[in-house]
C-alpha cells in the first residue's frame, strides 16, 4: 500500500469508507438521516450516542447487514449496491464483532476461526489453523482452541470472536458494543485486545459506551442522535470542549 | 466472631434426609399422607400386573404359534413354492442380511465409536444366534444355519475393510451403504436372465424384511427431502415457497393409509402402462414423501429457533448464503430437533405395517393372517400380538438408544 496506515503522523491517508447522504428506514421509522462521513485508512473512530440513535444501524450498513435505501457507501473503493459479488467482496474485507459474540456453538473455537478462511478464502486447512493459532495467541487464549464456545467465559468468547474476524485479514474492523454484554470484570481483557489492535494500525469503527477507552484510542468521536450525526470531533475536543448542546447533555448523563 | 469459635469447614455434607435410598423414598414416595396412599395403591397395582404378566408369559402362554411361523416372520412368502419354485431362494435374504451386517461393521471400523460398535455387535451376534434356534428345524437346514453364522465373519470383514483400507472414509462408507441397499434389493428381486437368481415378485416379499426395507428407504430419503422442503418453505421465491407449502400441507393433511391406497390406484394413472414401479416401490415413495412433509416442519422449527445473530455473523465473515445454511444454520437446526426427528423415524418404522392396506404381508399382517387362516391357533392371537409388539419395541428402542447417545456426543442442550 502506498499510503501510510497511521494518520496520527499527520500524513495523508486514503479514504477507506465514504458515506454520502445515507438514509435508512425500518418501515416508517427513519433510522438514519442524511449521514455523511469519511473514514481514513488506519483511523480509529468511536461512535457514541443514546440508545436508538442509529449508531449500531450505521455500522451495520457498512457491511450491508442492514440495507440502506438511499445515499452512497463506498468501502475500500467498492460501492455497496444490490450486486451480491460486491457485498461478498466487502464483507470479506470488513470484520465485525457483535455485542452477543455470535460464536457458532456447534463448532470448536478452532473451527469457529478457520471456517471462513477455509470456505471463503479457500486456504488449506493447515494454513488456516496456523493463522488461527497465531491469532489465539495474540488474544491470549491459545490453550482454549479445542473447547466449545459455551465452555468459555464471556470475555474469552468475545476475544475468540475478535480472532475469528481477524482471521479473514480484514482491512476494517467494526465493533458493535463489544463489551456491553460482558460482566464488569471481563471488560478490560477485551478492551486490552482492542487497544493492541488499535495500535497495530487497523482501521476501526467502534460503537461503545466505554468513555475512558474512547478517549484513549479514538482519533475521532462521532455522536449520533435520532439518526443524525450531531457532532464529529477529535476525542479531546469532544470530551473537553463539546460544541453541541445535545453532546453536552449526553456527556453529563454518562460521565 | 469470637476467637475460639471453630473455623467453618470448606465443604459441608448435605443434610441426612437428602441422601441415600431412604432419603430419596421419604422425599419422593412418602412425603405426605396422600402420597403414602398413592404409593401403596400404585405399588400394589404394579406388583399385581407384574405377577400376572410373568405367570402368563412363563406358564399359560402357548408360544408354539410363533415357532409355527418361524422364518415367515422375517421373509414372508419369499421362499414358498409360489414365489420361488424349488424353494432355493432362502439364501438371498440371508446374503442381504450379511451385506447389511458387513455395512454395520464398516461403520464401526470407520468411526471406531462405541455406539456404532454396540449396534454392529448386537445386530451381528443376534443374526448369528438365529443359527441356534431350536424352532423350525425341519425348515432350517444346516446350510441355512451356516449362512447365519457367516454373519460374524461378515462383520469382521466389514470392520477390517473400513479400518485398515482406504475404504474407511465417511464418503466412501456412505456410498457403500447406498450400493449395499440397492444390491440388496436387486438380489432379492432377481433377474430373469440370470440362472440361479430367478425373479421373485415383490407381491411375495413379506415379513420384517419389508418393514425394514421401507423404513430404511423412508428414513434415509425423508431427511434430505424434508430439509429441502423446509428451506423451500422459507425461500423468498414465491413459486418455490408455494410449491413447498402446498406439498407439505397436502401430505400432512391426508392420512397415510389413504395415501397408500391412492398410490395403488392413482400412480398407475400418472405413469405409463408397464412402468416398472411395483407396489413395494410405490409404498416406499408414499411413506417417504409423507414422512418428509412432517420432517420439513421439524427442521423448520429448528431453523426458526436459531438466533438471527448466527446467520448475521456468518454473512459478516463473507460466507455466501448457501454456505451459511450448510455450515451454520442446518447443523444447529438439526441438532436442536434430533428428538423430534427420531420420533418421526420411530413413527415411520411403525407406520410401515400399514402397507397391509395394499395387500402387502408385513410382519404384523403375516402374523394376523396366519391366525385367521388357521383356526386352531385362534386362541393364540394374544401370544402372536405380544410377540409382534416386542419385535417392534426392540427396533424402536434401538433407534431411541442410538439417538440418545448421539445427542450426548453432540452435547445437545449443553452447547
Amino acid at each position: 500500500m502506498s499510503v501510510n496506515a497511521s494518520n496520527q503522523n499527520g500524513e495523508v491517508a486514503e479514504d477507506i469508507i465514504i458515506c454520502r447522504g445515507l438514509n435508512k428506514w425500518f418501515g416508517n421509522f427513519q433510522a438514519l438521516k442524511d449521514v455523511n462521513t469519511t473514514i481514513k485508512q488506519g483511523e480509529r473512530v468511536v461512535i457514541v450516542g443514546p440508545s436508538g440513535s442509529g449508531k449500531s444501524t450505521f455500522i451495520r450498513t457498512i457491511n450491508r447487514l442492514e440495507e440502506h435505501q438511499s445515499g452512497d457507501i463506498i468501502v475500500d473503493g467498492i460501492e455497496l449496491t444490490e450486486d451480491v459479488h460486491n457485498i461478498d467482496a466487502i464483507r470479506s474485507e470488513v470484520g465485525m464483532v457483535f455485542q452477543q459474540f455470535n460464536l457458532f456453538p456447534h463448532l470448536s473455537v478452532m473451527d469457529n476461526i478457520t471456517l471462513a478462511p477455509i470456505k471463503v478464502r479457500k486456504w488449506p486447512r493447515r494454513q488456516a489453523e496456523e493463522t488461527a493459532r497465531e491469532l489465539l495467541e495474540r488474544v491470549g487464549i491459545v490453550e482454549q482452541a479445542e473447547k466449545y464456545p459455551n465452555e468459555l467465559s464471556g470475555g474469552q468468547q468475545q476475544r475468540v470472536a475478535i480472532a475469528r474476524a481477524l482471521a479473514m485479514q480484514p482491512r476494517i474492523m467494526l465493533f458493535d458494543e463489544p463489551t456491553s454484554a460482558l460482566d464488569p470484570e471481563m471488560i478490560n481483557e477485551v478492551l486490552d485486545v482492542m487497544r493492541e489492535l488499535a495500535y497495530s494500525g487497523m482501521t476501526m469503527l467502534i460503537v461503545t459506551h466505554e468513555i475512558g477507552f474512547a478517549r484513549e484510542v479514538a482519533d475521532r468521536i462521532i455522536m449520533f442522535d435520532e439518526g443524525r450525526i450531531v457532532e464529529e470531533n477529535t476525542a479531546n475536543e469532544f470530551f473537553d470542549n463539546p460544541k453541541s448542546e445535545r453532546t453536552k447533555l449526553f456527556l453529563s448523563q454518562i460521565l | 466472631m469470637t476467637a475460639n469459635a471453630p473455623p467453618a469447614p470448606d465443604h459441608m455434607p448435605p443434610p441426612r434426609t437428602e441422601v441415600g435410598v431412604i432419603g430419596w423414598m421419604s422425599k419422593n414416595l412418602f412425603s405426605s399422607k396422600f402420597n403414602v396412599v398413592l404409593t401403596l395403591v400404585s405399588g400394589a397395582g404394579i406388583a399385581l400386573a407384574l405377577v400376572y404378566g410373568l405367570v402368563w408369559v412363563f406358564r399359560d402362554a402357548e408360544w408354539g404359534v410363533i415357532a409355527q411361523l418361524g422364518g415367515r416372520f422375517i421373509i414372508g412368502q419369499y421362499n414358498t413354492d409360489l414365489a420361488c419354485p424349488g424353494n432355493n431362494c432362502f439364501w438371498r435374504p440371508q446374503a442381504s442380511l450379511m451385506l447389511v451386517v458387513a455395512l454395520l461393521g464398516m461403520v464401526w471400523g470407520m468411526t471406531r465409536d462405541d455406539v456404532a460398535r454396540n449396534v454392529a455387535l448386537v445386530v451381528g451376534i443376534a443374526a448369528a444366534a438365529f443359527a441356534f434356534l431350536p424352532y423350525g428345524f425341519d425348515k432350517m437346514g444346516i446350510d441355512v444355519r451356516l449362512l447365519l453364522l457367516a454373519n460374524l465373519p461378515a462383520l469382521a470383514i466389514g470392520y477390517a475393510a473400513a479400518r485398515y483400507t482406504p475404504l474407511g472414509t465417511g464418503m466412501r462408507v456412505s456410498i457403500a451403504g447406498v450400493v449395499i441397499f440397492v444390491l440388496t434389493l436387486l438380489l432379492l428381486r432377481g433377474f430373469s436372465w440370470m440362472p440361479g437368481l430367478q425373479p421373485v415378485s415383490v407381491i411375495y416379499w413379506g415379513g420384517l424384511m419389508i418393514n425394514l426395507i421401507l423404513a430404511v428407504a423412508g428414513i434415509t430419503l425423508s431427511l434430505p427431502i424434508g430439509i429441502a422442503l423446509a428451506l423451500g418453505r422459507r425461500s423468498r421465491l414465491p413459486v418455490v415457497k408455494i410449491l413447498c407449502v402446498g406439498f407439505i400441507e397436502i401430505f400432512r393433511g391426508v392420512p397415510l393409509i389413504t395415501l397408500l391406497f391412492m398410490s395403488q390406484v392413482l400412480i398407475p394413472l400418472v405413469f405409463p402402462e408397464n412402468f416398472p414401479l411395483n407396489s413395494l416401490a410405490r409404498a416406499g415413495i408414499i411413506i417417504t414423501l409423507f414422512s418428509a412433509a412432517y420432517m420439513a416442519e421439524n427442521i423448520r422449527g429448528g431453523l426458526q429457533a436459531l438466533h438471527p445473530g448466527q446467520a448475521e455473523a456468518a454473512r459478516a465473515l463473507g460466507l455466501a448464503g448457501w454456505q451459511t445454511i450448510l455450515f451454520i444454520s442446518l447443523p444447529q437446526a438439526i441438532r436442536n430437533v434430533i428428538p423430534a426427528i427420531v420420533g418421526q423415524f420411530i413413527g415411520l418404522f411403525k407406520d410401515t405395517s400399514l402397507v397391509y392396506i395394499i395387500a402387502m404381508l408385513d410382519i404384523v399382517e403375516t402374523g394376523r393372517t396366519f391366525i385367521l387362516g388357521n383356526p386352531e391357533f385362534l386362541a393364540n392371537a394374544r401370544e402372536m400380538f405380544v410377540f409382534l409388539a416386542v419385535v417392534f419395541w426392540i427396533f424402536t428402542y434401538g433407534m431411541s438408544y442410538i439417538s440418545g447417545r448421539i445427542e450426548d456426543k453432540m452435547g445437545v442442550g449443553r452447547r
